[in-house]
């Protein structure tokens, strides 16, 4: 009994905390990072004053916005404007439920030396021998893929009720916007994936890495128009430069999330930072070998093997969180018809297109 | 269809990150001010001061007036008396009023004995009107810069 409720209650429990914890963390420090090198491409520094080199700056900055006065404006739907922050920021941590940080295995040695203070020697190697247990996600299911992208697209509800509930002109046209650009962008985004999915024969996040492995490649080399679709689509997934439309400063004052302030801004925006985790995390798991290290198939290179699978994972997750902060500081916003136009009339076909080449090889070939 | 193949793979924008990667790691130039002071130039003008003869300690000014004349906003003014022993001018009193200067330097350039001088100090501000018309005694102490150091402005 103590067994069950170990393996599927309070393990996972322990780990959902732990990701949760982190994943507030990074979204706070993302928030600096991103400061920090777009004041570094302008030639600027960026925060300074608060800590060394600004590091204590994601602490102030939520301090502050717990610290404001918490406002709904006299006409807006007082009910769905306050939850419409949480219904977009709950998909995006929801997500990390079945994002495979690390191996399947990553977890024994952890659990065999801490359950060996309490249970018996048979126990506690049934329970790290458990890979619900000992690996490195909170779950594995068999249709995580199709998991990610219908709960994240719940996300999009929160931000079309924010700008709904506003009852103002700015943030209505915001949310309009963006429900465009999602659900335009989703389509190609879907079909992408697909591209991966035919490739590895499975749904799970977790299969997919582990076929990288056996095939001893990265998705990357197998579907590299893929991956630049993904990565495209996810920047408009994440109304991220040069996507942000939704929240365009100078056309749209903030967007949809123009009314908000204080604690509930902060939601959203904690939202949209994770979103843009989520998509890197993702991409890391579908393309970039998940927690594999670089050239898997390169014997040679068997050294980077100590350096354990979850920091591989990070590190990959960070170095296309920079890409997506580094795009940011590069490119201009596109006008609204391009966007539109780029999406439907652009990636849409090309990701079909890589979609029926692919179906066609495999068919042929294998 | 060269333009075709760079549109494909995208090689303005790689372009355009591989010089906004190049910035990235480039020296800032950003001073931080109050911290870090800034470099001025050689031939900056700022802050008044009344020289003393180093070796004696006395006033370089012989109380001629001509800083007064020459200024173009009339903001100085030189109080004398004549010694009756020596029949010299003798320096009375000489007020500077920094919030009407601006800083031309004729005063330093017309001194026949270097006592008016502008200094590199920039750091002049003060809360009040009546602060700014600067005494004797406040423009012989001079280059009077009052360094809050590192803690303070943070």
């Amino acid at each position: 009994m103590s067994e069950i409720l170990l393996i599927y209650a309070i393990i996972p429990l322990i780990k959902i905390a732990v990701i949760v914890l982190i994943l507030s963390g990074a979204i706070a420090y993302l928030t600096l990072l991103e400061r920090k090198l777009i004041a570094h491409i302008q030639v600027r520094l960026g925060p300074m004053r608060v800590g060394w080199h600004g590091l204590l700056q994601p602490i102030a900055d939520g301090l502050k916005f717990l610290l404001k006065e918490d406002i709904v404006p006299a006409k807006a739907d007082a009910f769905i404007f306050t939850i419409a922050p949480a219904i977009s920021l709950i998909p995006a941590f929801l997500v990390f439920a079945v994002v495979p940080f690390g191996p399947p295995e990553m977890l024994q040695e952890v659990l065999r030396w801490t359950l060996s203070w309490f249970l018996d020697a048979a126990t506690t190697e049934r329970i790290a021998q458990n890979a619900i247990a000992s690996g490195g996600y909170v779950t594995d299911i068999n249709i995580a893929v199709l998991f990610v992208l219908s709960v994240s697209s719940v996300g999009i509800l929160g931000v079309i009720l924010g700008g709904w509930a506003s009852n103002s002109k700015y943030p209505l046209l915001g949310a309009l916007r963006s429900s465009a650009q999602m659900v335009s962008y989703e389509v190609a985004l879907g079909f992408s994936i697909i591209g991966v999915l035919l490739v590895a024969g499975s749904l799970s996040l977790v299969e997919i890495v582990q076929n990288q492995q056996q095939e001893q490649i990265w998705y990357v080399f197998v579907q590299p128009l893929a991956f630049v679709l993904f990565f495209i689509c996810g920047l408009a997934e994440t109304n991220r430069l040069p996507f942000d439309l939704p929240e365009a400063e100078t056309e749209l004052v903030g967007g949809f999330h123009t009314e908000y302030s204080g604690f509930r801004f902060s939601l959203f925006f904690l939202a949209e930072y994770a979103n843009m985790i989520t998509v890197s995390a993702i991409g890391v798991a579908l393309f970039l070998g998940g927690w594999l290290r670089p050239f898997p198939s390169w014997e040679w290179l068997w050294f980077l093997d100590l350096i354990p699978g979850v920091v591989w994972f990070l590190g990959k997750v960070f170095l296309l969180l920079y890409v997506f902060i580094w795009l940011r500081g590069t490119l201009p916003r596109f006008r609204f018809d391009q966007l539109m136009q780029y999406g439907w009339k652009i990636f849409l076909p090309v990701a079909m297109g890589n979609v029926i080449v692919t179906a066609g090889v495999l068919l042929a070939f294998l | 269809m060269m333009d075709f193949l760079r549109r494909i793979f995208f090689v303005d924008i790689l372009k355009g990150l591989a010089l906004t990667f190049r910035y990235t790691y480039r020296k800032v130039y950003t001073e931080q001010y109050p911290l870090e002071k800034p470099k001025l130039a050689e031939r900056y003008k700022g802050a008044p001061r009344l020289n003393n003869d180093p070796v004696t300690g006395e006033t370089l000014c012989i109380a001629c007036d001509l800083c007064a004349e020459i200024c173009p906003e009339d903001l100085i003014v030189v109080g004398s008396q004549r010694d009756p022993e020596s029949r010299k001018k003798v320096l009375t009193h000489y007020t500077f009023d920094t919030s009407r200067c601006l800083f031309c330097g004729l005063c330093q350039e017309v001194c026949p004995t270097n006592a008016i001088e502008l200094t590199q100090d920039f750091e002049i501000a003060a809360y009040d009107r009546r602060s700014m018309v600067w005494d004797r005694k406040r423009l012989e102490k001079g280059w009077d810069r009052i360094d809050f150091g590192k803690d303070y402005h943070r």
